[in-house]
This record gives structure tokens, C-alpha cells and sequence, in this order.
């Protein structure tokens, strides 16, 4: 996957943007009675350093769920204008707007750069921000179903038990053939990730590591998968079991269910999390 | 056994001596491997006068050949060394008794010394192999690059050394490279790659740019200049045997391979281990951790390696840690919000670092203080080198921003490589240009 580089004006902005924070936080806002403003303040006492670009990630991976379709995924590509607030009681709010490319850049489509502007609420320190996200349409809708079904009808084709060990591999190579199980489990990881996604804690997904279950032979993918993610502040790797199920053009249904961190006391590191219970279908 | 390379004269070229023509029959036959030597040996046999000698001749006149020599009979007092095919053992063995001929056994079984030569061969025409088509472009192993250090080094050795700066947890060799054109303590920069090994991006960037050093020093005047005046140290493994457990068990390894008794997980982040800001809120005191500091400062062999070098040379004036991912430059402190003396002036430079790593393909890093720009780290390289009064300390993070994170396909190492190169020369220049 090629990087790119998107419009200079653009660049310009979140490059004077990211390294300003506290500049831009305090920036005139509406007075609101709810929430303060954190004029000056160090990043480290009311906002967190990177949390727009966190939020922006967190609304994406909350928008790729809710679109449910594996060759329509979208990453971030800049962070165009942003404000954040904290109330220490309540939480953290930051409003966005940010540009987005399509995840599979070796996809034919045209190359250009989508628009989203979105409200991320995080309820102190506690995962599953709440998400107001609108996006420009950046795919056309027909493409999209026809591209969906065509990666359906490649995933019904794969002869299952699969062998696969881990996608990518070490040296970052993803087979073309075993694309599609890749996007759908990194559509099936922006579930995951969104939802554990906190003010402090963001996530990116590593690797397929394996595959326990590819059925389809009814009519949706019922997909048995773990991933590992990468969450950043930590560096912890984070393996995740997850079960999918999807069908082009129908909502999601995802489960999972997240290794949590060794502690010194515990040897074998197969610990309860306490906000990890499996989710089922948790859909609304 | 030497020289059984190079091909023979065939077998019908005459005039040459019996001998000669034995020897390159002998040549050929286990170049063609037709003939097995399977407990055959070599006698070396002294001739205390002429008798003797002449007794030795008639040994090789006779019929069926029981004897060939290697170093055939001349004079006495040279040694003789013969090979004796295995079915004419006892009876040679027993004519050298008989007439008093003492002998010793130079070689008890040619073709398990041949087939060890082979196989060494084999061995070396392989690595040998990995350094003329060494691919600049691919990820290797730690033996690939460990080889590929010591042809560098040879192949280079006007501008390059090899320094060997301690040993790892697990015994491993912890190597340098040294680029100099001359002059005892020179002014010194340095760079470090792969303290985390499971940025593989690093260590393949530290490859690129020490090939990059010999082949532009004649033509970049820039270059010419710094290496003029200061020399450039390039730690590319600095975590070897966490590189090494990335190859052999787990791809996402952080940490180094240090265990303490009674501690079930192993392991210290290399890059909180050092002195400056040890234990703060940036790295925790969980051995479980990827952030695990360690159970005291410098207690890691592979960073008091460096400390060790670094102290003791006394003249470094730059210190660049590479890392991956998330396209930044920055600089000190990570374990404070507190800005350092000279803030301006680095934040200055890292923006023009930036801006040349930018031009090279368009790829947008971002720059400023560690704690505010990444995220509080504490007991950090650069942090430890800024307090040691290394005034130029930089933390790079390398391509990309999460596609692919540690996983960055093999096909962006030469670019990423690239750009890197742009804005490390930048920083270079700069300390040259600023002595202190």
C-alpha cells in the first residue's frame, strides 16, 4: 500500500495543528456552561497529546463498523481543523473535521480523498466513545455493492480448513488471494477497536494471526478469526478472539473477546478483563 | 588439503612429470566427484639419507599404484607426504616398517576432510552470495546482517571499521561501524537502529544508510565535509537478541531477552532502561510490560554497552535513535514537559529535517518535544543523552502511521530509507556547522 501525499493546504493545517494543541484548544469556542476550556494548560493535565488524531481514528473505525462493507474502508488521511474540551467530571469532547483515503490503495478506484466531520465523546477514561460521524460519499454506492459481492463470492470460494499462519506475514506481505479475509477482518477489528478505544488508549490492527473458522456454506460468512492490535501508549500487543458474521448490504454482527496484560502475580496471562465480557451481537 | 580448486590439465597432455600428472588426475577426479577416498590416507614419511629415499621411489613404481605423492621424495630431511589408497594401507604401511621408514599420519580420512572443505565452501559461497547480491530492498536475519557487516567492512575498509561494544543477555556480540577518514578523537556522531527489534524498518534503514555513507562520500560535498571533520558511529543491531527472537518465535517483540530469577516474564524496554528520568510515568515497573524500565538504570548489557562507549569516548556531539512507527522527529525530553535549553534551536532543526525528508517522496512527518509530540516516556536514549551534554539529540519514528505499523512491506524499506537519509544529513550538517 502506497503512501500519498495529500493536499499541501491540508498538510499545511495538521502539521501546524498537531504540534499547537493547546494553541487550538484555545482558540475563542462558544462559551459553553457545560464544559471548559483548557486555555494553556500543559496537554498532560486536560487534554491528552494526539487526541485528535485519536478521535479522528476512533469515529473511523465507529464509521467503517456501521458501514458494514469490507471493500469500502476508509483510513485517516489528515486532520483538517479540531477542538477538544474537558470537563474532569464528565469527559472529553472534540469535534473534527478530517480528510480520509480508501484502505485498499492496490483497489482500482480513483484516487481522492474523502471528508468527514464527526463529534467523539469520551466518558472519562471509560472505552466505547460515543460517535456522531458524516462522511462524503467517497465510493459510488453501486461499486461498493458490486465490489462487496464480489469479495463475498471470493471468500465463498476459499478452501476451507484454511492454512493460513499469519496475514501479514513478517516482511508486511499480504497474499492477493487472501486479501479479502484480511479486509474483512480488519472490518471486523474496527468493531473491536472502537469500542475500546479510550482518551488515552488507541488501537491499530497488526496481524491476522489465525484463522479457527471460515464457514460458508450457508448464506453469510461466518468468520472465527483472532487478530493481534497494537495499542499505542502501552506498546502492548493486544490478541483478540473475534466472531463475525456478515452478509453484503446487512449490518455487522460482531463478538469477541480481548486477552488482557500479564501482571507479575498472574503466570499464564489468561485474565478476565473487566470491560472485555464478550459482547454478543451488539448491535443496535 | 589445498588446492584441489582450479581445473587440472586432462590426462593425455604430456610432456609433464608423472607427479604433476597424478596430482591434477587427483584434482579432476574429486572435482568430477567420480572417485571416493573413503579411508584413504596421508603418510608423511622422512628420509634420514639417500637409501631411504630411493626406497620411497620404488614404492611409487610399483604395481597395482599403492602410493601417491603429494610432496614427493627430494632430499633427505624434507618430509614426504604420500597418499595411500585404504586397500594399500597395510601392506605400504608394513614396507615403511620393514625398512625402518618411520612415518606419521598426516591425514586419517581424506574424503571426510574433502567433505568438510565442500561444505565449507558451500557455506561461505552462500553468505558470500547474500553480500555481492546483498538486497538492500529485503528484510534479513541476524546472521545475514552480522556477514553483511563484516564484507562492508572489508570492502570498505578505508572509511569503515568494525567495533565490537560488548555482549548482549544472551551472549551476543554487540557491533558498531565506525566511518572515518583519519584523525584520533575526532568530534563523533551517532545513530542507533533496532533497539526495539520488532521495527525491522530500522535496522534495514541503518543497512541502507551506511551503504549510502561509502558511495556518497566522494560525490555529496555535504558528506565530504562532516567526514572531513567528525565521524559517524552506526549501532544497527542494538537489541540483537530480541532481533534474533523476532526471526525464530515472535514477529512483535519489543523488549530485550533478560529474565530475573523467580520472575516469570522476561524482558526490559531497551529505551526506558537508561539513567535520565528512570522510573517516572513514562515506563512502569511491571515485568510484564512492553514498557517494563527494568529493575534499575543501566542494569541492561545492551544499553550499558553504549553508555560505556559513548562516556569513554568523551566527543559526541549528535546522538540520532531510530524507531518505528509513526513518521515523527523529535527531541528531548520524553519524560518531561519541560522544555530543554535550547528548544528553539531544535525545534528549528527538526523542522528543517522534516521539510528535507518531505521532498524525497512527499511523506509528512511530524516534530517537536517527545512528551508532548508521542507520549511521556521515561528513562529514555535521547533524554540520557541531552543531560550527558550531547546537545543534538534526536528520536526519529519512523514510516508508517498504522496500515502496516511493524509489519511495513519490504517494497517501502529503499524509499523510507531515502527520506530518512535527508533528514539525518540535515541534523549532521547542523552539528557540524555548530560546534560546542
Amino acid at each position: 500500500m502506497q503512501p500519498r501525499r495529500p493536499p499541501l493546504p491540508a498538510l499545511l493545517l495538521s502539521l501546524w495543528l498537531l504540534p499547537r494543541l493547546a494553541l487550538a484548544a484555545a482558540a475563542a469556542a462558544p462559551a459553553d456552561p457545560e464544559y471548559n476550556d483548557v486555555p494553556g494548560q500543559p496537554p498532560a493535565v486536560g487534554l491528552p497529546r494526539g487526541i485528535l488524531q485519536l478521535a479522528a481514528r476512533a469515529a473511523l473505525h465507529f464509521f467503517n463498523y456501521r458501514a458494514g462493507s469490507p471493500s469500502a474502508l476508509r483510513v485517516l488521511a489528515a486532520v483538517q481543523e479540531g477542538r477538544a474540551w474537558v470537563d474532569p467530571q464528565k469527559g472529553c469532547k472534540v469535534d473534527l473535521v478530517f480528510s480520509t483515503e480508501q484502505y485498499n490503495l492496490e483497489q482500482e478506484g480513483e484516487e481522492h480523498l474523502g471528508k468527514c466531520s464527526a463529534r467523539v465523546f469520551f466518558k472519562n477514561e471509560k472505552p466505547r466513545p460515543a460517535i456522531n460521524v458524516t462522511c462524503t460519499q467517497l465510493f459510488d454506492k453501486v461499486t461498493r455493492q458490486e465490489k462487496d459481492y464480489l469479495l463475498y463470492k471470493q471468500m465463498k470460494q476459499l478452501k476451507t480448513p484454511l492454512d493460513i499462519v499469519s496475514i501479514p506475514d513478517s516482511h508486511g506481505h499480504i497474499d492477493p488471494s487472501l486479501r479479502p479475509l484480511w479486509d474483512l477482518a480488519f472490518l471486523g477489528s474496527s468493531y473491536v477497536m472502537w469500542e475500546k478505544t479510550t482518551q488515552f488508549l488507541h488501537y491499530y490492527l497488526v496481524q491476522l494471526s489465525s484463522v479457527k473458522q471460515l464457514k460458508t456454506d450457508d448464506d453469510s460468512i461466518d468468520f472465527d478469526f483472532t487478530v493481534l492490535l497494537h495499542e499505542f501508549s502501552t506498546q502492548e500487543i493486544i490478541p483478540c478472539r473475534i466472531h463475525l458474521v456478515w452478509y453484503p448490504g446487512k449490518p455487522l454482527k460482531v463478538n469477541y473477546h480481548c486477552q488482557e496484560l500479564q501482571s507479575p502475580e498472574e503466570g499464564s496471562g489468561i485474565v478476565e478483563g473487566s470491560a472485555m465480557a464478550p459482547n454478543e451481537f451488539s448491535n443496535f | 588439503m589445498r588446492g584441489t580448486q582450479g581445473g587440472g590439465r586432462g590426462p593425455g597432455l604430456s610432456p609433464v612429470d608423472r607427479r604433476t600428472l597424478l596430482f591434477c588426475n587427483f584434482i579432476l577426479a574429486v572435482a568430477w566427484g567420480r572417485v571416493n577416498f573413503t579411508g584413504d590416507q596421508v603418510l608423511r614419511v622422512l628420509a634420514k639419507n639417500e637409501k631411504q629415499l630411493s626406497l620411497l621411489r620404488d614404492l611409487e613404481r610399483q604395481k597395482p599404484q599403492k602410493v601417491d605423492f603429494w610432496r614427493g621424495p627430494a632430499r633427505p630431511s624434507l618430509p614426504v607426504d604420500m597418499r595411500v589408497p585404504f586397500s594399500e594401507l597395510p601392506s605400504v604401511k608394513a614396507y615403511l616398517k620393514s625398512h625402518g621408514l618411520a612415518y606419521s599420519v598426516m591425514i586419517k580420512d581424506i574424503q571426510v576432510l574433502l567433505d568438510e572443505e565442500r561444505d565449507a565452501m558451500a557455506k561461505s559461497r552462500r553468505l558470500e552470495r547474500s553480500t555481492n547480491s546483498f538486497s538492500y530492498s529485503s528484510y534479513h536475519t541476524l546472521d545475514e546482517i552480522y556477514s553483511w557487516i563484516d564484507s562492508f567492512v572489508a570492502e570498505h575498509s578505508n572509511l569503515v571499521s568494525k567495533i565490537n561494544i560488548g555482549k548482549s543477555f544472551e551472549n551476543r556480540s554487540i557491533l558498531v561501524l565506525k566511518f572515518s577518514t583519519g584523525g584520533p578523537n575526532r568530534t563523533a556522531i551517532w545513530i542507533d537502529t533496532g533497539i526495539h527489534s520488532r521495527e525491522w524498518i530500522t535496522h534495514a534503514t541503518g543497512i541502507w544508510i551506511s551503504q549510502k555513507i561509502v558511495n556518497a562520500y566522494g560525490k555529496d560535498h555535504v558528506l565530504k565535509k562532516i567526514l572531513n571533520t567528525m565521524d559517524i558511529f552506526i549501532e544497527i543491531v542494538t537489541n540483537p537478541d530480541g532481533f534474533a527472537f523476532t526471526h525464530s518465535m515472535n514477529r512483535l517483540w519489543r523488549k530485550n531477552k533478560s529474565s530475573q530469577p523467580g520472575i516469570v516474564c522476561i524482558g526490559v524496554d531497551l529505551n526506558r532502561n537508561w539513567k535520565t528520568g528512570f522510573g517516572g510515568n513514562g515506563s512502569t515497573k511491571n515485568p510484564c510490560s512492553e514498557t517494563y524500565r527494568g529493575p534499575a538504570p543501566e542494569s541492561e548489557p545492551e544499553v550499558a554497552a553504549i553508555v560505556d562507549f559513548i562516556t569513554s569516548h568523551g566527543n559526541f556531539k549528535a546522538m540520532i535513535s531510530i524507531h518505528s512507527y509513526s513518521q515523527m522527529v523529535m527531541y528531548p525530553y520524553g519524560h518531561s514537559l519541560e522544555p530543554v535549553p535550547n528548544h528553539e534551536e531544535l525545534f528549528d532543526l527538526a523542522n528543517d529535517a522534516v521539510k528535507a525528508l518531505y521532498k524525497v517522496h512527499g511523506i509528512q512527518y511530524i516534530f517537536g518535544s517527545i512528551s508532548t509530540t508521542l507520549y511521556s516516556a521515561s528513562g529514555i536514549t535521547v533524554d540520557w543523552a541531552y543531560d550527558s551534554g550531547i546537545k543534538y539529540a534526536f528520536s526519529f519514528e519512523l514510516r508508517d502511521t498504522g496500515q502496516y505499523g511493524f509489519l511495513l512491506p519490504a517494497s517501502q524499506i529503499v524509499p523510507t530509507a531515502e527520506e530518512t537519509w535527508m533528514a539525518l544529513r540535515t541534523i549532521m550538517k547542523h552539528t557540524l556547522n555548530h560546534p560546542y
